[in-house]
């Protein structure tokens, strides 16, 4: 699936979710939000979003039932002025960086509320989008963007593993080891398998208010 | 399912408003899809000269079709059904 589809897709999920009978551009911008995030942590520039403190269920992928909405004519103006981006910078299909750019000059709803919060401005916005976009064109791929062969094995390699959560591959090792990670063993054989769903028995929350190191 | 060409006037239209109204319209069919309401864009001529816009959709009613379109905010003229041919065929 390409990433403009993703963005596309939980944006009307998003305005769905709340029961809003269009899709404006709140809920497109968490669409892309959600799509260049890593586990519900979007790191743009200097800027780390939260997409929990934005209401964004960041685990939860579209289902269920289905309110119908259409998008409105605010979504309309933005995908107009993405493609604009798209075409600036000699692209040929719109992905959602232009998209995120496009946001740039939005002063009002989410992205105004991002620019007060976080002190974003039109030109800092758009500098960390074309910075995460060159990173991804060197060939970072946010979660969102993991092919869908990946997406859809629900066991790992021990290599594989320590790549989801970022770590590195002897430490993986070492939590399978001691027991702290459950695996398997194909039967007969060496290799090691990690049910993708364990992953997070390795995870703990930071607790609020003690020192710790972020 | 049954094919449908959705004809557009579109006066001055550029190849941006283009891609941004087909990034609409696949999430709308999309979505539709999803919903139970299977709708498929499949293709679209711009016929420069007369500033038209011939886009072909699969689904199983003209009224899906229509609904696609109108989610997606496209205007259009017309919405008829067609007969599928191909050099295959005959």
């Amino acid at each position: 699936m390409h990433d403009t589809d993703s963005a596309t897709s939980l944006a009307i999920f998003a305005a769905k979710r709340r029961g809003d009978n269009e899709v404006g551009l709140d809920h497109i911008l968490l669409g892309c939000l959600r799509v260049i995030s890593r586990f519900g942590i979007v790191t743009l520039g200097s800027w780390t979003l939260d997409l929990e403190t934005l209401d964004v269920d960041w685990l939860r992928q579209p289902e269920g039932p289905r309110p119908k909405v259409a998008y409105s004519q605010e979504a309309v103006e933005l995908f107009d002025r993405a493609a604009q981006i798209a075409k600036s910078v000699g692209e040929s299909r719109i992905s959602v960086y232009h998209l995120l750019a496009a946001f740039a000059n939005e002063e009002v709803g989410l992205m105004g509320e991002l620019k007060r919060v976080h002190g974003i401005t039109s030109a800092s916005w758009r500098a960390a989008v074309a910075e995460l976009n060159s990173e991804r064109t060197n060939g970072f791929k946010p979660e969102g963007l993991a092919s869908e062969e990946t997406k859809l094995r629900e066991y790992l390699t021990p290599e594989e593993a320590a790549q989801t959560l970022s770590i590195h591959v002897q430490t993986m090792r070492a939590y399978i080891r001691t027991g702290r990670l459950p695996a398997f063993r194909i039967a007969g054989e060496r290799a090691i398998r990690i049910l993708r769903a364990d992953l997070g028995k390795v995870l703990e929350p930071l607790e609020v208010g003690k020192k710790e190191e972020c | 399912m049954s094919f449908f060409v959705v004809k557009r006037d579109l006066p001055g239209v550029t190849a941006e408003v283009l891609q941004s109204a087909g990034i609409r319209a696949k999430s709308c069919c999309a979505e539709m899809t999803g919903e139970g309401q299977p709708v498929r864009w499949i293709r679209s001529f711009y016929l420069p000269e007369t500033a038209q816009t011939h886009c072909y959709f699969e689904a199983q009613s003209k009224s899906a079709v229509e609904e696609a379109n109108q989610r997606a905010h496209i205007p259009f003229t017309q919405i008829v059904e067609v007969i599928e041919m191909t050099p295959e065929m005959v």
